[in-house]
């Protein structure tokens, strides 16, 4: 698979963003498979913040330490990203009277980079122009750059602008000629050789994990979302916030963590479902709720996104930290699922399954995520709406079957694998207390130890029934791999990006991936583990979490670990190289 | 002489169960008690039609000893839960119970939004004036001085002057009774379940084992209906006579605004849907919504 790569840097507010929306969507449409990664600071506007885009022809999943064409809208970003331009790469900027060091320009000869400045000022003071469109001309000259015609581009700009009038359109057009009429000009720099397009690629979608989220939420028939914002879950918030005139839904910004997960609560009881959304900090507030609602019996789901903690940590990061805490969190036991998506298309696919789990086995479910997922832009085909079933568990809604209830079976301690009869408040029948004391069937507050010992059994043997229903983890690749590679999450898109790469093609290295992380299951590891000569385990926290509870469930230990810790994702390049390095 | 029966029901019988109270004797937990049952048989509502959520405390012990659908939550929650209940389904009638450790102290803050956001839910105070369940502890709102177990010096803290704080809130009702008034109560009750929004009901309750100062007989001495001609539209005056307790303690429904809009009607999203969330949990088509992403 061949790549090419598109970094924008510059302040946070300054355009960074636009620039790579545009490009983004326009290289899709012209036949591109897109991945999009964003980097930036915890501040509104001046931290240092950057855009790339990774371009193949091919499925790409993955972001490079380094780009073919770096552009700084500052001067920081000549300081900072510096180094992360490619061998034969351009580096564009746009700060007047710029000199390199010596040492910079010692890198810059022998690494054969082209460094070009871009008048923006000028050129916009000539065409009478507002220093807004400083963006569309950025954007036009890389567009150029990336052997795209000047056409495509301002059928984009139309269709973002086009409501602000006729005036402006002409503007924005007239800037973009200019800027590619001065591209030309500079004869040092030749546009890059782009792969050949690919049209399947047209009709797919590019968006961010939050948004493929959002669609897979609403489309699992979720009608009530409660949360409170908290980086990285508020683009999640905001996108089924802004679809609800459409969808119906009923939006709650609550006024802490602890009332989200409450108001789902309490949703989820009376019959529909819910979900709440929120990151390290937030979901510690909320554990206590979750411990209620594994005695309760009743299904709640909340999506954790991680970023590297503790305390505040690094919020605009991205980590996978909290894996521990989600298979551990809340006091008592109780049974629990714990998944993770890994891009844009399981996002999506797997919220169905997110609500159905939590009511069939009428618990807790929490769904990881993280801030690479969730800020990360894919290029993803149009999603499968046949695929997904709404499965209810034990719900009952017929009347007829509700005459039949007795008060006794909501807690029927000898119902198969605990999993007993739900009905809903405002049902005719009998009615139950949902008891947040150790109760007996009906629900009634029971502290006898023999009661108390059949409920937590009964409970329990939901997990056992939980583990057996879940899938096994995939497997990308060959099923006799020599080298077996095993993570889950945001992982996924680079190690599978790797493994497909050409250099590891044949060498029969697979990647185990796992969705479904609690309860655990490991047959399937354990026999390709058995015939592999390596086991790795890739993941993004510091001790190796995944592995920590694989060693627990089979007392497997892994030959080697590739953590990172530093809040930036697995990239492409950094992984290859390390997994190179293991090939037999 | 033929007494006509009503036999179509409900009765207070049906709300009863064979759970045995556990609270202690003179507990004005059995009025309350009482006065929930006889104003939901009295609204005709059968024990399937509504449910009662209880925070944790002496009063979340009636979760198992009244016939309907029941929830005994986390202690200081039960506000935002009976909200999210009610959310989905605002056709079942939702009363959430908390005492004034849970309301006052680890739950402030959702008393708070749950006042601005006008849930249409009524929230019942069982106000004790102490932490009952855990023997007797000062809560916010135990009289300042009062030797109790944890404080035997009295509390630093000065007691939070719950009312004026509540109506600092902008509430859309607020009611308060006492303990021993079964009748008064009931009204009440009644009132505030057919309230539009977030009904505030303040019910003073005896505390035999714990609370010494504001006694049954203290509170019969000093509780004193409002009478007919109270302007319940009147916010200042409300405030004014809830406020000042130092002569009597006035009781019914001291403020009533029937003009302010629930939350849930004020979601713009749900206007002109005749289904309620429950009933709307199926496959969704997303395809039009994916097109913005090409």
């Amino acid at each position: 698979m061949s790549r090419v790569s598109l970094k924008v840097t510059g302040a946070q507010g300054q355009g960074v963003n636009s620039v790579g929306e545009i490009c983004g969507k326009g290289l899709k449409r012209a036949g591109y498979c897109v991945f999009g990664y964003r980097e930036y600071m915890s501040l509104i506007k001046g931290g240092h913040s950057s855009y790339q885009l990774d371009i193949s022809n091919e499925k790409i999943e993955s972001t490079e330490t380094r780009a073919d064409i770096v552009m700084n809208f500052d001067h920081h970003g000549l300081v900072e990203n510096f180094y992360d331009v490619k061998d034969g790469g351009i580096l564009l900027h746009q700060t007047p009277m710029w000199k390199f060091t010596e040492e910079q320009q010692k890198f810059l000869k022998e690494h054969a980079v082209t460094v070009v400045y871009l008048p923006v000022e000028e050129v916009l003071r000539k065409l009478r122009a507002g220093p807004i469109l400083g963006n569309i001309f950025v954007t036009a000259v890389v567009w150029a750059l990336l052997g795209q015609g000047a056409d495509a581009l301002k059928e984009l700009v139309r269709e973002q602008f086009g409501h602000k009038g006729e005036e402006i359109i002409r503007k924005n057009f007239e800037v973009i000629d200019e800027a590619v009429a001065y591209i030309s000009r500079q004869e040092a720099v030749h546009p890059l050789a782009l792969m050949k397009p690919d049209v399947k690629w047209r009709n797919h979608l590019y968006l961010t994990g939050s948004q493929a989220m959002g669609l897979g939420i609403i489309h699992a028939g979720c009608r009530l979302y409660a949360s409170y914002p908290m980086t990285p879950a508020s683009p999640l918030l905001t996108y089924i916030a802004d679809m609800q005139n459409k969808t119906g839904m009923v939006i709650k910004q609550a006024e802490d963590e602890i009332t989200a997960a409450q108001v789902v609560s309490g949703a989820m009881l009376m019959g529909t479902r819910a979900a709440t959304a929120t990151s390290g900090g937030g979901f510690d507030l909320m554990t206590e709720t979750l411990s209620l609602n594994g005695l309760l019996e009743n299904p709640f789901v909340v999506f954790l996104f991680q970023r590297p903690g503790p305390a505040t940590g690094l919020p605009t990061w991205t980590a996978q930290g909290d894996l521990l805490l989600a298979t551990g969190c809340a006091h008592g036991e109780f049974p629990r699922l714990v998944m993770a998506v890994s891009g844009s298309q399981d996002a999506f696919d797997l919220m169905p399954e997110v609500f159905n789990y939590a009511e069939e086995f009428q618990t807790v479910v929490i769904v990881l995520s993280d801030k690479q997922i969730a800020e990360g832009l894919s290029t993803q085909s149009p999603y499968d709406q046949k695929r997904a079933e709404i499965r209810r568990g034990k719900l009952i809604t017929s009347p007829k079957a509700l005459a039949k209830l007795t008060a006794a079976d909501r807690y029927d301690p000898k119902a198969v694998d605990g999993l007993s009869p739900r009905w809903l408040p405002g049902t005719e029948a009998a009615t139950f207390s949902s008891q947040g004391d150790e109760h007996d069937a009906e629900g009634r507050v029971n502290e006898s130890g023999p009661n108390a010992a059949e409920q937590m059994e009964k409970r329990m043997a939901k997990m056992d029934a939980l583990r057996k229903a879940l899938p096994e983890p995939e497997l990308y690749g060959s099923q006799n791999p020599r080298v077996l590679v095993v993570s889950w999450g945001s992982n996924r898109g680079p190690l599978s990006d790797v493994i497909k790469s050409d250099a590891f093609i044949g060498r029969k290295v697979s990647y185990l991936h796992y969705s479904y992380l609690w309860p655990l299951r490991t047959e399937k590891l354990m026999k390709l583990a058995e015939r592999a000569e390596k086991t790795v385990l890739v993941e993004c926290n510091y001790q190796g979490q995944l592995g920590m509870l694989i060693a627990q469930e089979c007392g497997l230990r892994f030959d080697h670990r590739i953590l990172k810790y530093d809040g930036r994702p697995m990239f492409y390049d950094e992984l290859f190289e390390q997994l190179t390095a293991l090939l037999p | 002489m033929s007494i006509p029966l009503d036999t179509s029901g409900p009765f207070m019988k049906d709300y009863a169960t064979e759970t045995l109270c556990t609270w202690c004797d003179n507990c004005g937990d059995y009025g309350i008690w009482t006065a929930i049952k006889q104003a939901l048989t009295e609204l005709r509502l059968h024990p399937w039609q509504v449910l009662l959520c209880y925070d944790v405390g002496c009063h979340g012990n009636m979760s198992d000893k009244i016939t309907a659908y029941t929830f005994h939550g986390l202690h200081g929650r039960v506000i935002p839960f009976a909200a999210g209940a009610k959310l989905a389904n605002p056709r079942v009638p939702v009363m959430a119970f908390g005492g004034d450790g849970a309301s006052f102290s680890e739950g402030v803050g959702h008393l708070v939004h749950a006042i601005r956001s006008n849930y249409p839910i009524v929230f019942v105070l069982h106000n004790n004036a102490n932490y009952g369940l855990t023997t007797g502890q000062a809560s916010a709102l135990t009289w300042q001085g009062q030797s109790m177990n944890s404080s035997p010096n009295g509390i630093p803290e000065r007691t939070l002057p719950s009312m004026d704080f509540v109506f600092s809130l902008e509430p859309t009702f607020v009611a308060r009774s006492f303990s021993g008034d079964i009748p008064q109560m009931t009204e009440i009750f009644k009132t505030a379940i057919g309230h539009r929004g977030f009904a505030y009901v303040d019910i003073l309750q005896s505390c035999p084992t714990y609370n010494k100062f504001a006694t049954h007989k203290y509170l019969l001495e000093h509780c004193k209906p409002v009478g007919p001609d109270h302007d319940t539209s009147d916010f200042k005056k409300a405030r004014a006579i809830a406020v000042d307790t130092s002569k009597h303690i006035f009781t019914g429904l001291l403020y009533q605004n029937k003009d302010v809009p629930s939350y849930y009607e004020q979601l713009k999203a749900r206007q002109g849907l005749k289904t309620t969330a429950v009933e709307e949990v199926k496959k969704i088509d997303v395809s039009e919504w994916m097109k913005e992403f090409v």
